[in-house]
């Protein structure tokens, strides 16, 4: 099996105008699931395709295992890839389609009908074996071309989007079905995602990515837990953390609104951001005798069955809190409490501090 | 409209009415509810309005002056000459005949037996070779970036443009040359070369609708660049080929410029060289030429009935990119 390594990484176009990605350094072990997630644009997928060998690094090395990939076309890297259009041939059945890999390679037909029927089974799209493409659901259409990438039992698979063409039910289903067939066949795996539902879900690690680079790689837990930026710790979450910009006061912040929070932790940055996620806030109509609170006066009520969520304005910005449920309702003036454990402090640079 | 629709649901069998305050809720029925009414109501509902009358009536109009010339040669071919001397519209008397195709068939200076057969052996091969070429020259204009390719395209189109008569006198001087002169050959290789350019850019158009995700697979896949040629560009083009293969078979068989010029000898005289010589000297004999119209003509009409489903798919395909 193999081990993926990026080492400092880069990818120019249009003659080095644009900057696709900048010095990617990471490993992916043998049999892990990892996931990168970032926004649109932020060069997940020229990463992936320049493991998949469909562009060339303009600068850094790839290895697999111990041997140096970049350069080598596709074919000879052993990957596999799902598209998120699926890119299956229109011109060819279910099982065409499936069996392309193994025809191209000269596998032999007997071979091929055996290898074929398993993954068929595997997918459960024994059924449509003999359709079209153009004639089956977006979710079989899905399993052929999970079918075809794993068929010829490639040494690193690759993922990108292979959800977001799905509607939400079956995406669930597929989520928790690429990941039992990951589990079953141990096959290191590259995953593409805008959604960090399926990053926390799938991912044994997240690499999470913006303009190009990497921003932090962590386990699924650790990201929530402790985002090492204020960029990433406004990217994960739904809605993201809530963050207070203020003064340092060493013991306090003074938020620009003039009111004031103690610090969660001690740091020499003269500007820092206290951050607390929607989920560990309450909000309450009477003043309640802790420092740790802030008054506001609530914008809006979302009551979405399994939570309620508040948008609270507090000194011109609005903090978003989730409660189980309230009686607030909107133009109440209410106070945000919440447990200094669970706040986090950020340096001036955006780097989490506590 | 909509209400007596909705008055028709609430009292259908079908639909079961839940008292929810006050609120109806619909199963909605299997099929639509008929529309109520007698024929003649019906009837008159079908009747279209004044303006969309006027449009039917150009169509209608516009579709007759196409089919009226058709109907007269039609007509003119299997009808004896003192029939339609007058014109073919005067029914007075009227006998069908097939003495007309006869003749032609056999016709002196030039049998349509043999004319129709050298066309096909000119016309065959020259269609083949422009598809399966134009392919593949199509193919890198649309996908790959190489050294002045803008040029080189450009100069394809200048082909293209320009009339026949502008290449007559030098590829008559090549032809000569070469000893092609008079053979099915040299008429063939001016034929490729004068398809060339409108083939190369059409299927180019096409081409540049070929998802490039599916190539990106294949070459994941372990296909080789030939292997993706083979196996996906040219079975996702096949709409296109075919569009390609029946208005080329078209163009060359109903060709007249290039046979007249190019070819000499009686016995190797295609179709449309023949139907000139068929009119005669003193009185022009219209069964004959009629006839002989019709079984030139026949040929490229029967291959477009043939393939029209996936002729449309391909001249959708690359016109609409």
């Amino acid at each position: 099996m193999t081990r993926i390594s990026m080492r400092s990484v880069s990818k120019y176009f249009d003659g080095g105008d644009t900057v696709a990605n900048y010095k990617l350094d990471m490993e992916v072990d043998d049999g892990e699931f990892v996931v990168f997630l970032g926004p649109s644009g932020c060069g997940k997928t020229t990463a992936l395709r320049m493991i998949a060998g469909l562009e060339d690094p303009s600068d850094g090395e790839i290895y697999f295992d111990d041997d140096r990939v970049d350069g080598m076309p596709p074919a000879d890297r052993n990957v596999a890839m799902v598209f998120q259009n699926y890119a299956l041939y229109p011109h060819m059945t279910v099982r065409e389609n499936i069996e392309y890999p193994l025809k191209v390679r000269g596998v032999p037909p007997e071979e091929r009908d055996e290898r074929v029927a398993r993954v068929a089974e595997l997918l459960h799209i024994e059924d449509q074996m003999d359709s079209d493409p153009g004639e089956i659901s977006g979710g079989q259409r899905q399993r052929t071309s999970l079918a075809r990438a794993i068929v010829r039992e490639p040494s690193v698979f690759l993922l990108d989007e292979p959800l977001s063409n799905l509607d939400a039910k079956l995406r669930l289903e597929m989520r928790s079905e690429l990941k039992r067939i990951q589990n079953e066949l141990g096959i290191t795996t590259v995953y593409v995602t805008h959604n960090q539902e399926e990053a926390m879900s799938m991912g044994d690690k997240i690499v999470v990515l913006n303009d190009g680079t990497i921003r932090q790689v962590a386990e699924p837990e650790e990201l929530y837990e402790r985002p090492r930026t204020t960029w990433v710790a406004k990217f994960i979450g739904s809605p993201p953390m809530n963050l207070f910009e203020g003064e340092n006061r060493g013991g306090t912040v003074n938020l620009a609104d003039g009111n004031t929070l103690p610090t969660p932790a001690e740091s020499s940055s003269s500007t820092v951001s206290v951050g607390v996620r929607p989920e560990d806030i309450d909000v309450s109509t009477d003043a309640p005798d802790t420092d740790w609170t802030l008054p506001g006066t609530v914008k809006t009520v979302e009551p979405l069955g399994e939570y309620v969520l508040v948008n609270v304005e507090v000194g011109g910005s609005v903090v978003n809190v989730k409660v189980p449920q309230t009686e607030a309702t909107a133009g109440d003036a209410v106070h945000l409490t919440f447990d200094p454990a669970d706040a986090y402090l950020y340096d001036e640079n955006g780097e989490l501090v506590a | 409209m909509t209400d007596t629709h909705n008055a028709d649901d609430s009292t259908d069998a079908d639909s079961k009415p839940k008292p929810d305050g006050g609120r109806v809720y619909h199963e909605p029925p299997e099929t639509a509810p008929i529309a109520e009414g007698s024929a003649v109501e019906r009837l008159r509902a079908a009747v279209p309005s004044g303006r969309r009358a006027v449009h039917y009536a150009v169509a209608i109009g516009v579709a007759l002056l196409w089919l009226v010339p058709l109907v007269g040669l039609f007509m003119a071919s299997v009808r004896p000459l003192d029939q339609i001397i007058q014109g073919w519209w005067n029914f007075d008397t009227f006998t069908v005949t097939f003495e007309n195709y006869a003749r032609a068939w056999t016709f002196q200076s030039g049998p349509m037996r043999q004319a129709m057969w050298n066309t096909a052996i000119v016309t065959v091969p020259s269609v083949l070779a422009v598809t399966l070429l134009g392919t593949m020259v199509a193919y890198p204009f649309a996908r790959f970036d190489f050294p002045l390719k803008k040029w080189l395209f450009f100069l394809l189109i200048v082909v293209m443009a320009a009339p026949p008569e502008l290449v007559a006198m030098g590829n008559y001087n090549t032809l000569r040359n070469t000893g092609l002169f008079d053979t099915y050959m040299g008429l063939i290789l001016v034929h490729i070369g004068w398809g060339m350019g409108w083939v190369v850019m059409f299927l180019r158009n096409f081409l540049l609708g070929l998802p490039e995700e599916l190539e990106e697979a294949a070459r994941i896949d372990g296909a080789s660049r030939y292997q993706i040629f083979k196996s996906i560009v040219l079975p996702y083009s096949a709409p296109a080929l075919v569009s390609v293969a029946v208005i080329q078979f078209t163009w060359v068989w109903n060709s007249f410029f290039f046979p007249l010029v190019f070819m000499r000898s009686r016995e190797n005289q295609l179709a449309p060289q023949v139907l000139p010589l068929m009119k005669g000297r003193l009185q022009i004999d219209w069964g004959l030429v009629a006839a002989g119209s019709v079984l030139t003509m026949i040929v490229p009409i029967l291959l477009f009935v043939t393939l029209q489903r996936y002729y449309k798919q391909g001249m959708v395909a690359a016109v609409a990119d």
